[in-house]
């Protein structure tokens, strides 16, 4: 018993103790007693129950943290109870009023407006003021399903029956009197000290549905607000008024115009909107009472309801105008339940699971649900007036009135997805499903905003919508919202998975203005989820000309539908997009809306402001040159495989290069050099730099790696090993100049080949020779095997970078956005000067987990996407306490997830920071083992969180400057030392974040690529990697180095703090160090002055200015 | 500069505890600021290195990555002809083993502050250096010692940097055949030694200790460890498991063990996310 009470203790104080930092994972170290002691009977069956039960337990008990986290505290719930009494007792001493007409606002002070956009301006009518005949809590708090955040509780507040005239229901005098009803509350709470602040909402966006916010005084003020309806007594209307073919709205009065057949009600339209808005206000007692009649059935429904509440926010679906809220979520419960498709015994796990996989499995747009006890008739009236359909309880409302076809799309889309992870013993469901969010910008594809709402008012016209526009009361956003997505839909049909579009926020306003406009709110977005491979296809094939529905092809293109003849004999309709480069091809999608919008809804194209690829423009063009690159490889590999004459034959030829995969962020370019650009070195044929003129131009060598035979012609000797690479690379060399006239330059390392303008550097590899190089003789002549870093790296050169590079080639055939994503990622890191420490495989390997697992979202289609799920993965994923996996090639099963998880733990304290696990790699992340360090991964961390927020606004916000290129540009001040370099000598300069205003010649000639032969170019010779080579072999242990390896014209130092602390004389420990003798004592500082003086010496010719930056300077 | 320098007069060697003398050295004449050389005679009891004798060799530390072992020799000589110059990375005695390898075959060098070992061809230039006043700078760049630094010596290390197929091929193959001559003086030998073993005609076989790594049947750590496991699976099989009831207890044991370290890392782990408000949704 003793032990059972020890170790929460423990735990909390260990709680205690590190609040404030970093909490870590240590294993646990218990003492021999401890572990040895005899144990009682009580614990033993403890710990067999824990032993067989801990794995199904944890989703348990997450989510049970995670409800705790959400539910309301008891005291939150007494101040909620406090403040509702002092609001109750005001609202009940409401003064009486005069009888005045309705629109005679004369007993109102200025101070208060009334809540309602008066159009058209009169309505019939008398009005006065009484105080409520009831005051009532409705909705989710009395139910318990309240939630944080956005604590809402709602009070009902009954106008009395004499204020209102039964046949109020027509031409909006009902609403119009109900707000009047709340200016007239709001009038006698603004005199009280009582309350704290006090604003006008509407319910779900529905402007005639006003609600009068409350928030208590004080510091409490932001944790709860208390919204009040005020409605009619139950049943002051009759329901059947509301039936959804029935008007309550009269064109004449509406419009204000005689028409000839005025009085005849038949040929009136039906405003099911409308009726469905005011039958709203008479029912929700009723709900109420019907929920909790079902809560009290159920012990886990209040909780269930809060995971499903939970879900839908994560996925910002429970907010706004036409949002599946909290309220839906528990009648959805409630409908399973009453079904039996649920039982009342289940668990909110089990709840949540089945309403997920109901919502999954059922079209309420085709099939509605009806939660009246006759379902068959009425189900299907509403199915001719609603998009979506879900009856309550009494069988005259839809409950789903306002949520259009596609949000219902999207929630079923959600809720399968959801299912697949859950069902995935891979995927951490949890995770996935309650705790990530997953706002638009960062789960779509492309998103567009439209941003002159006002527009959508000649769409209404356009589209010939008035009596839709009366049954909305003149909201023409949402009147047009409908037909705006079913247009988008037929015209981008095959291209895309999913149209989503953003809820309108509830507008608030406070109670001294008047009621916004509708254009008032902010711009709609709609997400598209791509597919893949259809998305950027240039045309879109018709009907044949004669079939009957060319006329229906042709309405909806308009002009750029035309007849074509295609290659197998087919005269069809067809229209053709612009699209040359893949870039472009990838925005044929707002080509179609942007058509559409302007054909059809009168919207122009400077209302569309398409953000699907605004950071794509960083990394300009390149995926065609990338393809270059790969079939002049593939050339090549094919002219190796038949060489003849070689003593061994060729067994593998393997890419190990960005480019090769598509993923270098500027892939070589094919060139023609400029020969009198350069000098030239005889003897050999080549060309070399000329000293005075700018740097030439940079040429990458693509490494190639080409395995021979393994053969007992092979020394085993690593000197043996190394001089007969060299004669293969001599013989390779010779031969391809002889058979294909290629210049070849061997080396004993490497044979570079100069072939359609590019240059190949081809490494010979043996199999066996990371074995020879870790075999040593002791003196004693034992043969031992040791682990070093010589043989581990050539291991990484020559099996692990040519395996990751077709492996990730493999990747980009599944997902043609892949390499584009990595190239953009790539661009990022060294802009921010981190290409040095996430290396760009390291980089690849994080991209390939995007794709590869991409829950909560679905795999990205678009690179701009890509890019910012990378940097939410860097700045949220918890490296210290998980291992990433990457699971290429799907190669890795749910037990082997669990090895490397366990493994993981175990030895994590002498794992790398950033851990990524492969197929090929679970134990020891040998991409990441170098770096990052520690330091540098939370700076990582830190400037991805911020490049993430800065670049979302920047995407989500069209009223802001707009300049994505914020994000590349780093800030310098947090440097001791900023080397500035003469751009001149900076080969790469034009791949700069911020193109240079003068370009320099670098001995390129335009045109197609040189014939093979000719002198060898200048290769791989970069002054500025060369430079910062030299000053990190000199002062690598004084300071940190960084430069932007795209065109970077500045290197910035960071002094390290531990070298610049004065240590005793050491021979070992002197370098670039000046002495200072105090007494006997002598110590050493770094020669500040000296070091400053040799990076001036060091790149002589190349650095324009040493900066430094003193005044930061500590020492 | 170090105010610990001005301390000292001027003209005057500036000597610091533990024997070193501080030169300064500019790259050069118009350079602002100085390094400082630390030099002190070679003395080193272990080594009896014939490259290095003892009196006549200077220790130099901290020498800037732009002096060449030429520069290095060049800058001594004003104080007597210097025989030769060594530069390490860190200090230490010399070893060299192996073959002797083609300069395209040396690994590639550390271009950072280096350790030299200076001989003079007599043993007088010491004690010139150790007077060499402190004030007065050795300077690394002259108009008669250009020292290329920056552009101008990437430039022409790259053109250094080519190689004649031809000399390469020459090099590779006289690596080679000098390989091959080894391995089969290598297998003579053992040859010889195996023919020594054999019975002579009375029937006697001479036993010698060998060479290095000439062992008959394979002699590897694997096989060391191979051998080792399986005496110890020979061992485990004779042995009886659960028999007495010490052993049924002590296994017993080990289970309750196992199972409370398991219960309390769960327990920990549960903890830690908690602490962490892993389960705050938003």
């Amino acid at each position: 018993a003793h032990y059972e009470n020890e170790a929460p203790v423990k735990a909390k104080r260990s709680k205690a103790d590190h609040a404030g930092e970093e909490v870590v994972y240590h294993p646990v170290k218990l003492s021999r007693n401890d572990l040895y002691r005899p144990p009682t009977a009580e614990e033993l069956n403890q710990l067999k129950e824990a032993e067989s039960l801990f794995h199904c337990s944890l989703l348990k008990m997450q989510m049970e943290e995670l409800l705790k986290e959400v539910a309301l505290s008891e005291r939150r719930k007494r101040q909620i109870d406090s403040f509702i009494q002092t609001v109750t007792k005001l609202i009940q001493t409401v003064p009486d009023s005069p009888e005045v007409e309705v629109s005679d606002l004369s007993w109102l002070s200025g101070a208060v407006k009334v809540p309602f956009l008066l159009v058209p301006k009169t309505t019939k009518g008398k009005f006065h003021m009484a105080p409520p005949s009831s005051i009532d809590l409705i909705g989710s708090y009395p139910l318990g399903t309240c939630t944080k955040p956005n604590v809402m509780v709602d009070l009902a507040v009954t106008i009395p029956n004499d204020v209102l005239h039964p046949k109020d229901v027509l031409n909006q005098r009902y609403p119009r009197k109900r707000a009047l009803y709340l200016a007239g509350l709001a009038q006698h709470l603004a005199s009280s000290s009582d309350i704290g602040t006090m604003q006008y909402s509407c319910l779900h966006g529905n402007r005639l549905r006003p609600v009068l916010l409350l928030t208590p005084p004080g510091k409490d003020s932001s944790s709860f607000t208390l919204r009040v309806h005020a409605c009619p007594a139950p049943g002051f209307f009759k329901p059947s008024r509301f039936h959804p073919q029935r008007n309550n709205i009269r064109t004449e009065w509406y419009t204000g115009l005689q028409t000839s057949q005025s009085g005849k009600i038949s040929s009136e339209p039906p405003t099911p909107h409308y009726n469905s808005s005011v039958l709203g206000d008479l029912l929700p007692r009723a709900h109420l009472q019907f929920l909790s009649a079902v809560s009290s059935q159920c012990s886990a429904f209040t909780d269930g309801v809060a995971l499903l509440k939970v879900w839908l926010r994560q996925r910002e679906l429970d907010q706004g105008t036409g949002c599946f809220n909290g309220f839906l979520a528990s009648m959805l419960l409630a409908y399973l339940l009453i079904t039996h498709r649920i039982s009342n015994s289940m668990t909110a796990y089990q709840l949540l699971r089945n309403a997920l996989n109901f919502l999954a499995s059922t079209d309420l747009t085709v099939n509605g649900i009806s939660l009246a006890k006759d379902p068959d008739s009425t189900a299907v009236k509403f199915h001719d007036a609603f998009q979506v359909v879900f009856v309550d309880p009494s069988g005259h409302l839809n409950m789903c009135a306002d949520i259009t076809a596609c949000t219902y799309k999207q929630l079923q889309h959600e809720a399968s997805l959801s299912m697949q992870f859950w069902d995935n013993p891979t995927v951490d469901g949890f995770q996935c499903l309650l705790m990530t969010p997953k706002p638009m910008i960062r789960t779509s594809d492309h998103v567009f905003q439209l941003c002159e709402l006002v527009k959508l008012q000649s769409s209404c016209k356009k589209l010939n919508l008035l009596s839709e526009l009366m049954d909305h009361s003149g909201d023409y956003i949402h009147t047009a919202l409908p037909f705006i997505l079913s247009l988008l839909q037929q015209g981008l049909s095959q291209r895309i998975h999913l149209l989503t579009h953003s809820l309108s926020p509830d507008p608030k306003w406070s109670v001294e203005s008047e009621a916004p406009k509708h254009k008032a709110q902010p711009p709609l977005s709609f997400g598209l989820l791509l597919r893949a491979e259809l998305s950027s296809t240039v045309l879109d094939r018709g009907p044949p000309a004669d079939s009957p529905k060319a006329a229906e092809f042709r309405q909806l293109w308009g002009p750029r539908s035309e007849l074509r003849r295609f290659q197998d004999g087919d005269i069809t309709e067809a229209v053709l997009w612009h699209g040359e480069s893949i870039c472009q091809k990838r925005l044929v999608p707002k080509q179609i809306i942007t058509h559409l919008l302007q054909l059809h809804a009168d919207i122009p194209e400077s209302c569309v402001r398409y953000v699907g690829a605004m950071v794509d423009d960083v990394i300009k063009t390149g995926s065609e040159e990338s393809l270059v690159v790969v079939q002049s490889y593939d050339d090549l590999s094919r002219k190796l495989w038949r060489l003849e004459g070689l003593p061994l034959t060729i067994t593998a030829v393997q890419g190990a290069h960005p480019a090769l995969r598509y993923t270098q962020v500027f892939p070589p370019r094919p060139l023609k050099l400029e020969y009198s650009f350069f000098d030239r070195e005889k003897t050999s044929r080549s060309l070399v730099p000329k000293e005075g003129k700018p740097c030439p131009v940079y040429i990458t060598p693509i490494t190639v790696i080409c395995h021979m035979e393994g053969s007992g012609k092979w020394p085993h000797d690593r000197l043996a090993i190394q001089h007969i690479r060299a004669a293969f690379h001599i013989q390779l060399g010779e031969l391809l100049r002889k058979h294909h006239n290629y210049t070849c330059r061997p080396c004993p390392t490497h044979l570079d080949v100069w072939k359609d303008g590019l240059v190949f550097r081809i490494q010979v590899a043996y199999h066996r020779e990371p074995q020879v190089l870790r075999e040593s003789l002791t003196a004693e002549g034992l043969l031992v095997v040791r682990d070093n870093d010589e043989a581990q790296a050539l291991e990484m050169a020559t099996i692990h970078k040519p395996l990751l590079t077709s492996t990730l080639h493999g990747l980009q055939q599944q997902h043609p956005c892949f390499g584009a994503a990595c190239r953009l990622v790539k661009r990022w890191l060294s802009a921010q000067l981190f290409s040095d420490d996430i290396t760009e495989d390291t980089a690849d390997l994080l991209v390939a987990s995007l794709f590869l697992q991409p829950a909560p979202f679905t795999a990205p289609s678009s690179p701009q996407v890509a890019f910012l799920r990378f940097l939410h993965l860097l700045s949220s994923f918890d490296w210290r306490n998980n291992p990433l996996i990457v699971n290429l090639n799907n190669q890795l099963t749910a037990v082997d997830y669990t090895e490397i998880k366990n493994g993981f733990m175990a030895t994590r304290e002498s794992l790398p920071v950033m851990f990524i696990a492969t197929p090929k790699d679970k134990k020891l992340s040998m991409w990441t083992k170098r770096s990052p360090s520690i330091q540098m991964l939370q700076r990582v961390i830190m400037v991805a969180a911020e490049s993430l927020k800065v670049l979302e606004h920047q995407l989500i916000d069209g009223s802001q400057k707009q300049d994505v290129r914020v994000i590349l540009r780093p800030p310098l001040e947090a440097y001791d030392v900023v080397i500035h370099l003469n751009p001149k000598q900076v080969p790469l300069l034009d791949q700069a974040v911020d193109p240079p205003a003068i370009t320099f010649s670098r001995g390129v000639m335009s045109g197609s690529a040189a014939q093979p032969g000719g002198p060898l170019p200048v290769i791989d010779y970069n002054p500025v990697s060369l430079y910062l080579g030299e000053l990190r072999e000199a002062f690598g242990d004084l300071a940190l180095f960084f430069c932007d390896p795209c065109g970077g014209t500045v290197i910035t130092v960071l002094w390290k703090p531990k070298a610049f602390i004065p240590t005793p004389f050491k021979t070992s420990q002197v370098s670039a160090r000046s002495v200072e003798v105090t007494g006997d004592e002598t110590k050493t500082v770094p020669n500040v002055e000296a070091i400053l003086e040799d990076f001036r010496i060091m790149g002589k010719g190349l650095v324009k200015s040493v900066e430094a930056r003193t005044e930061k300077w500590s020492f | 500069m170090a105010p610990s320098k001005k301390k000292h007069a001027k003209n005057q060697a500036c000597v610091i505890p533990g024997g070193f003398t501080v030169l300064s050295l500019q790259f050069s004449s118009d350079s602002a600021a100085r390094h400082s050389l630390y030099v002190k005679e070679h003395r080193v009891r272990a080594e009896r290195s014939s490259h290095r004798p003892l009196d006549r060799t200077l220790f130099v530390l901290n020498i800037p990555p732009y002096c060449s072992e030429d520069v290095v020799k060049d800058l001594f000589s004003q104080f007597g002809s210097v025989q030769s110059v060594e530069l390490r990375d860190h200090p230490g005695s010399s070893q060299e083993s192996g073959p002797k390898l083609s300069k395209f075959f040396k690994p590639a060098e550390k271009q950072g502050f280096k350790v030299g070992y200076v001989v003079f061809q007599i043993s007088s230039s010491l004690p010139a250096v150790k007077s060499h006043p402190h004030d007065v700078p050795l300077v690394v760049c002259t108009e008669h010692r250009p020292v290329k630094t920056g552009l101008q010596k990437w430039i022409q290390q790259y053109t250094n940097s080519f190689i004649q197929p031809e000399q390469l091929q020459q090099k590779v193959d006289s690596f080679m055949e000098d390989y091959d001559k080894r391995k089969e003086e290598e297998a003579e030998r053992q040859k010889k030694e195996a023919e020594e073993e054999q019975e002579d005609e009375e029937g006697w076989v001479k036993v010698t200790r060998g060479h290095k790594g000439t062992k008959a049947r394979p002699h590897s750590e694997a096989a060391n460890q191979r051998t080792l496991q399986r005496e110890i699976t020979k061992k485990k099989r004779k042995e009886l498991l659960n028999f007495y009831t010490w052993q049924h207890r002590n296994t017993q044991k080990e289970h309750i063990a196992e199972l409370r370290k398991k219960f309390e890392e769960d327990k920990q782990r549960i903890a830690l996310l908690r602490a962490q408000r892993k389960f705050r949704p938003y």
